[in-house]
């Protein structure tokens, strides 16, 4: 279970970081970011969702398993 | 090649399409491309890939910059009249992304000092305005078996060919027949509009992305037209000749794929 902190990270930064991530992971690894609210936490969780990955949002955690 | 936080900042907007991704970007900045000619097709094309984070791009080009060449080659200014083109393309290129190695070859390509050059390269697109120099590039992609994008644009109308020798139709498999010299009228004889080149030369630059990133497949045995009048592309599907005198004695396991 691998954390990035990606407050202070402006999208679309923020889901490179996050994507970029997800490369080193197995299909089925989670991992959890923090974002800032406002526009990270509303933009980042549907991009993931659109590139077809599980996502749970609990507030501004977010919480993506790796697409098998 | 891993990529550094300023990497993920300037390439952010190519990192975030689903097709791309950390590991194709690394191949581009990991990547070695030659460039042969920095003319019209040369200056979107050195534009795009400097600007797309490719790792060393080399230029060959033995001519000057001269006014004339300025309304469609917009890598060259006015101050740089008299300059070697591969040089004056180098001083942009390095303003534009200092992370680029960029190595000017002031030489003309010819037979003889094809191999050498491309030797070590991932990939050649062949930017030059004479059919000769494009069987040259051809032959010598194949012989070595580095992955190719010709290009080239007469008048109002446009031609991209990527090609993976071993795998793939070459130039010489679409074009066996060499054409006269003379037969065919240059690009100073033909004339051509800035814009025209920029499409093709843009055409060029994202075949030569696929091929290196691996992020999308290339368009392999086609050969992409362009009628810039009517704006209409035809697609023509093209195939290796068993027989061809360039490519059919490459092993397909000799390509850097």
């Amino acid at each position: 279970m691998t954390t990035l902190d990606l407050t202070g990270v402006m999208c679309p930064l923020n889901w490179v970081k996050a994507k970029l991530a997800l490369e080193e992971l197995d299909p089925g690894d989670e991992l959890t970011l923090l974002l800032d609210p406002g526009e990270p936490i509303e933009s980042v969780p549907r991009s993931a969702r659109e590139d077809g990955h599980e996502v749970r949002v609990d507030g501004t955690s977010v919480t993506i398993v790796k697409r098998g | 090649m891993t990529l550094s936080d300023a990497d993920l900042e300037r390439y952010s907007r190519q990192l975030v399409l689903p097709e791309w991704s950390g590991a194709a970007q690394a191949r581009l900045k990991a990547a070695s491309v030659i460039v042969v000619g920095a003319g019209a097709l040369g200056s979107p094309v050195l534009a795009y890939l400097a600007g797309a984070g490719v790792g060393r791009i080399g230029i060959v080009d033995d001519d000057v910059v001269e006014p004339s060449n300025l309304p469609r080659q917009p890598l060259h200014f006015t101050p740089d009249e008299g300059k070697n083109k591969a040089v004056s393309a180098l001083a942009k290129l390095g303003l534009m992304n200092p992370d680029v190695l960029v190595e000017p070859y002031p030489a003309r390509l010819e037979d003889f000092n094809a191999e050498a050059i491309f030797t070590g390269a991932d990939l050649v697109l062949d930017c030059s305005d004479t059919f000769a120099t494009r069987y040259v590039v051809n032959d010598a992609c194949c012989a070595l078996g580095v992955p190719l994008v010709e290009a080239g644009v007469l008048g109002f109308d446009g031609l991209v060919m990527a090609i993976r020798p071993g795998e793939s139709a070459c130039y010489r498999c679409a074009f066996p027949v060499e054409p006269a010299e003379g037969s065919v009228p240059s690009c100073r004889e033909a004339g051509v509009l800035g814009p025209v080149a920029g499409i093709v030369g843009s055409i060029q630059a994202l075949e030569a992305l696929k091929l290196l990133s691996d992020a999308v497949p290339p368009l392999l045995d086609r050969i992409v037209q362009i009628d810039a009048r009517t704006l209409e592309q035809t697609i023509v599907a093209t195939s290796r000749r068993p027989d061809c005198p360039a490519c059919a004695r490459v092993p397909a396991a000799t390509q850097s794929h």
